[in-house]
């Protein structure tokens, strides 16, 4: 049984129907497949056909078709998505009570989230948004199978051709380098055919010679044989240059194309994804395609010319002899496939143990101040040494399987060469045929051979490749979603920016942000606090534009953010984050990051000003050090300064500081302090920190609370307020400053 | 805080001094403690210790369930916390409440937590890097896909397993010994 989730449409349809509405009048209906009653095992694992209704008036709650729930839209005033563990649920908030609505297994997960906000936005704003995203359908709708996260290409009903198509695209300024490698390819397997024939010429008109062959001719002979060997190599070596050319210069096309996609897309699309995941886009599935383009498409191609043309050969020389080596065929392909997954299967096993065994070494070694503080050695050997010695079992079984089956294996794959040793010997003893010829002969059974052991692992090579090209046309044909828009401006930047009712939340699950209104004149500085997680950070986010609000707007010297080209908004925004990042390279091109034209005197001011100069001016490469992965490691303090300076490098009109001095002990942060007010004087600039001394200098403090603007003031307009946020911040941490010095 | 940092100073305190363990089942035994039901939901009056160690009585009007140890035992270990996920206490053996009482939280829990068991598994089929399982389970045959079906296999015990599609809805398999010899072949290089 797969819970199919049946269209919105028919849904909607089928709540009208059993509620006898227009089907106009329906805003959304959800299905449920369990019961929110679940006072015993079995009734709360029991499924159910279940069906939520929704119009602008009521909600309603059907089990088999039966009316069993309703409640009035005017008494709700929250939908809330409770995911549980393994099910999901939709609670409804009334003055009076909360309700338990409906309960789903996981696959109704998403539409859940997405539904109940959108249903909480409609009781808020009065407008329902039914203009789903496609992603809240799970399953394709052909063939009932679910779509892999993050995508909507089902790859079984994917047209293959349309892919195939789509890599020929690129793949056609190539094409003249395909067409000779093929061309070799041709003449390759036409010479190797002729080898065996020079052979069998050698072994009857001079070896088995009845009268003494001449010398000279007898010379010719194997020199042809040498001439043909050395032209083949040559060739196989042209052919795999002309290949490697034409398919590293697609792949690396290809890659560019996933790559450049991909930094195109909105962090929130982006972020779906994992970073490993990502990666494995960009080299993983191109590096498979580049190996089937470079080796196996060319394999391909080969083994069939060769089995073709072996084919035709033996039939054209002996149609019986043919078809005895020919016929078995099928069964030698499903016997190699039978070894194969059985060897696959074991051997699988012995990685799996293997990895386990790395991966316990991997936490030893890196934990290895720990395992030694609480004095673990021990029992960390011991579990190395179980897991080595199952590894060790189950290797030594594989081998021992090994060794003994594949002789077996080979041996009963060769008796069909018994028969044909059978068949041509009695034709070589009736005179029908001669030695040569029959070496000829077995000369091209073994060559026949080879394809058909490769066909065998064709379809599973094939799967592969297949997979990761629609793995990359996925992310390639998505859609970008914070895009310029045609008309977009290139503003120059004076810095006023009003924040008006934004709502935005980084799931459908929930919004971080409500009703988010704030006016900021330029040249202010704005110090933003709150607790954790109640949306600093994201407001931030907003507006930079990493991500596009829900609804509301956000807007710059009266221009909507979504109307700014997005380049000349990052340019005239700095930001230092919490999280420092430098790229390896020198500090230098740290600073210089985001202004490579920068001169040498610019870089110095900022990180002067940075207060990054005088730790730099330590190291004795000075701006020269190499930092990064493989550099110069830097301190937290100092990771700061640099990505400060790198922010006040750009000279923006808007600064953006994300806890940017957290990570200082008070002194430097003063120093610093002190240089970015002389700096943010003229500035717009947002602030967000925790220690709240960092922000005395703020113009105005925002409280964020529960998603909105809870207090606006200065710092002493807001101590007023006895009860309100601020205060009690401002007092837990006096109380904290005042135990520090005695802890 | 200021209070712990002082006392370590002067002499050693024992964990269990510092850090209170609120049992419900040993305040409900004490009569200091009632579960009961709210609409749809569960509700907790109880009269527990403040900061100053008086006892006072507190009404919450919904209450939620979460297991500690939800892959060791189902019963014992649950967190009882209110609206804002604070923990009010625990129940270290929902065994020793009342009969009633041990309903209506099994009950919550029974909502909560859902995992059919899987008694057979009849075919798997790994293609394009999913894996496409139909297995029997105790409400019927079922169809999921995992993706990475390494990882998507909670291995809870030497027999116990949890497969976790990728919607996140779990599969227990309480014995993987247990099941029968195809079942067991069909699964056996994901163990």
């Amino acid at each position: 049984m797969v819970i199919i989730i049946a269209s919105k449409e028919a849904l909607a349809k089928r709540f009208a129907r059993l509620d006898n509405i227009e089907f106009s009048d329906v805003l959304v209906a959800l299905p449920f497949n369990l019961t929110p009653d679940a006072t015993t095992e079995v009734t709360g694992k029991k499924r159910i056909d279940g069906l939520v209704g929704v119009t602008k008036d009521y909600v309603k709650v059907f089990t088999d078709d039966k009316p069993v729930a309703e409640y009035k839209m005017s008494d709700i005033k929250e939908f809330k998505c409770v995911p549980c563990v393994g099910c999901t649920t939709i609670e409804l908030v009334t003055e009076a009570r909360e309700i338990l609505l409906c309960r789903a297994d996981m696959t109704l997960q998403l539409l859940y989230a997405t539904v109940s906000k959108r249903l909480g936005r409609f009781i808020e704003r009065g407008v329902f948004d039914s203009d789903f995203d496609e992603e809240v359908d799970v399953y394709c709708p052909k063939c009932e199978r679910p779509y892999p996260p993050g995508s909507n290409v089902c790859p079984h009903c994917a047209d293959k051709k349309h892919y195939l198509a789509r890599v020929w695209d690129i793949a056609r300024p190539y094409k003249s380098y395909i067409f000779i490698s093929i061309a070799l390819y041709f003449i390759i397997s036409a010479i190797n055919l002729i080898n065996p024939y020079l052979n069998r010429i050698l072994v009857d008109n001079y070896i088995q010679s009845e009268t003494i062959p001449e010398l000279g001719k007898f010379l010719i002979v194997i020199a042809m044989i040498f001439g043909v060997s050395v032209l083949s190599q040559v060739l196989y070596i042209v052919r795999s240059l002309t290949l490697v050319e034409a398919s590293s210069r697609i792949i690396v096309k290809m890659r560019a194309m996933v790559f450049n996609k991909i930094e195109m897309l909105s962090l929130k699309r982006v972020s779906k994804r994992t970073a490993g995941e990502l990666m494995n886009r960009v080299t993983g599935d191109t590096e498979t395609l580049h190996d089937f383009v470079t080796f196996q498409l060319g394999d391909m191609a080969q083994q069939i010319i060769i089995f073709v043309s072996v084919s035709v050969v033996l039939f054209v020389y002996d149609w019986r002899l043919a078809l005895m080596i020919l016929l078995p065929a099928p069964i030698l392909m499903a016997a190699y496939r039978a070894l194969h997954h059985f060897l696959h299967r074991h051997y699988n096993k012995q990685w799996t143990l293997n990895a386990k065994a790395n991966s316990i070494l991997h936490d030893i070694f890196g934990g290895i101040r720990v395992v030694k503080a609480f004095g673990m050695e021990q029992a960390e050997m011991d579990r190395y040494d179980k897991v080595t010695a199952a590894e060790r079992d189950i290797s030594m079984y594989n081998e021992r399987t090994y060794a003994i089956i594949t002789p077996i294996i080979s041996f009963f794959m060769g008796i069909g060469e018994f028969f044909l040793l059978y068949y041509v010997g009695n034709k070589i003893l009736g005179g029908t045929m001669t030695l040569g010829e029959m070496q000829q002969f077995s000369a091209y059974v073994s060559i026949i051979y080879g394809p058909l052991r490769w066909m065998s692992n064709l379809p599973r090579r094939l799967v592969r490749v297949m997979t990761s090209i629609i793995k990359i046309f996925d992310i390639v044909d998505e859609k970008v979603d914070i895009a310029d828009k045609e008309n977009a401006v290139d503003l120059k930047i004076e810095g006023k920016i009003d924040i008006n009712d934004v709502a935005f939340g980084y799931d459908d699950t929930k919004n971080v942000l409500k009703h988010v209104n704030l006016e900021i004149n330029p040249g202010e500085m704005i110090g933003i606090v709150g607790k954790s997680g109640v949306g600093k950070s994201t407001l931030i986010n907003l507006v930079m534009r990493l991500y596009d609000v829900d609804d509301g707007n956000i807007k710059i010297d009266g221009h909507d953010l979504r109307d700014i080209s997005q380049e000349s908004l990052r340019s005239q925004i700095g930001v230092v984050l919490q999280e420092t990042f430098l790229f390896s390279g020198t500090v230098y091109e740290n600073i210089a990051y985001a202004k490579p034209e920068a001169s040498r005197d610019e870089v110095i001011t900022a990180s002067k000003l940075a207060g990054a100069h005088q730790f730099i001016m330590k190291l004795p490469d000075a701006y020269n050090t190499k930092v990064g992965e493989k550099g110069y490691t830097m301190s937290g303090g100092e990771r700061q300064r640099v990505s400060i300076a790198r922010a006040l490098l750009h000279d923006p009109k808007i600064l953006i500081l994300d806890e940017a001095t957290a990570s200082l002990d008070t002194e430097t942060e003063k120093q610093i302090q002190d240089a970015l007010q002389k700096l943010t004087q003229n500035r717009t600039t947002l602030a967000i920190a925790h220690r709240l001394s960092t922000l005395r200098n703020a113009t105005r403090l925002v409280v964020l609370d529960k998603g909105t603007v809870a207090e606006v003031g200065t710092h002493d307009e807001l101590m007023r307020n006895k009860d309100g946020i601020y205060y009690g911040l401002v007092m837990a941490q006096r109380q904290m400053s005042r135990m520090n010095p005695a802890g | 805080m200021t209070t712990i940092a002082t006392e370590t100073k002067t002499q050693a305190t024992a964990l269990r001094d510092v850090v209170q363990m609120v049992r419900l089942d040993d305040e409900a035994a004490a009569g200091n403690a009632e579960f009961y039901k709210n609409n749809d939901f569960i509700a907790l009056k109880a009269k527990l210790e403040n900061d100053k160690g008086e006892r006072e009585e507190k009404v919450w009007e919904r209450v939620f369930l979460h297991r500690m140890f939800p892959f060791d035992d189902p019963l014992s270990y649950i967190s009882v916390l209110d609206k804002d996920q604070n923990e009010i206490g625990m129940i270290s053996d929902l065994r020793n409440m009342p009969r009633e009482t041990l309903e209506l939280l099994e009950g919550e829990l029974n909502r909560k937590y859902y995992a059919p068991q899987i008694t057979a598994v009849t075919s798997v089929k790994e293609r394009y890097g999913f894996s496409y399982w139909k297995v029997v389970t105790d409400i019927g045959p079922i169809q999921f896909t995992l993706q990475d079906t390494y990882r998507s296999i909670l291995r809870v015990s030497q027999i116990r397993m949890f497969v976790v599609d990728m919607n996140g809805n779990r599969y227990e398999i309480p014995d993987v010994e247990k099941l029968d010899r195809r079942s067991y072949r069909l699964i056996e290089l994901y163990l």
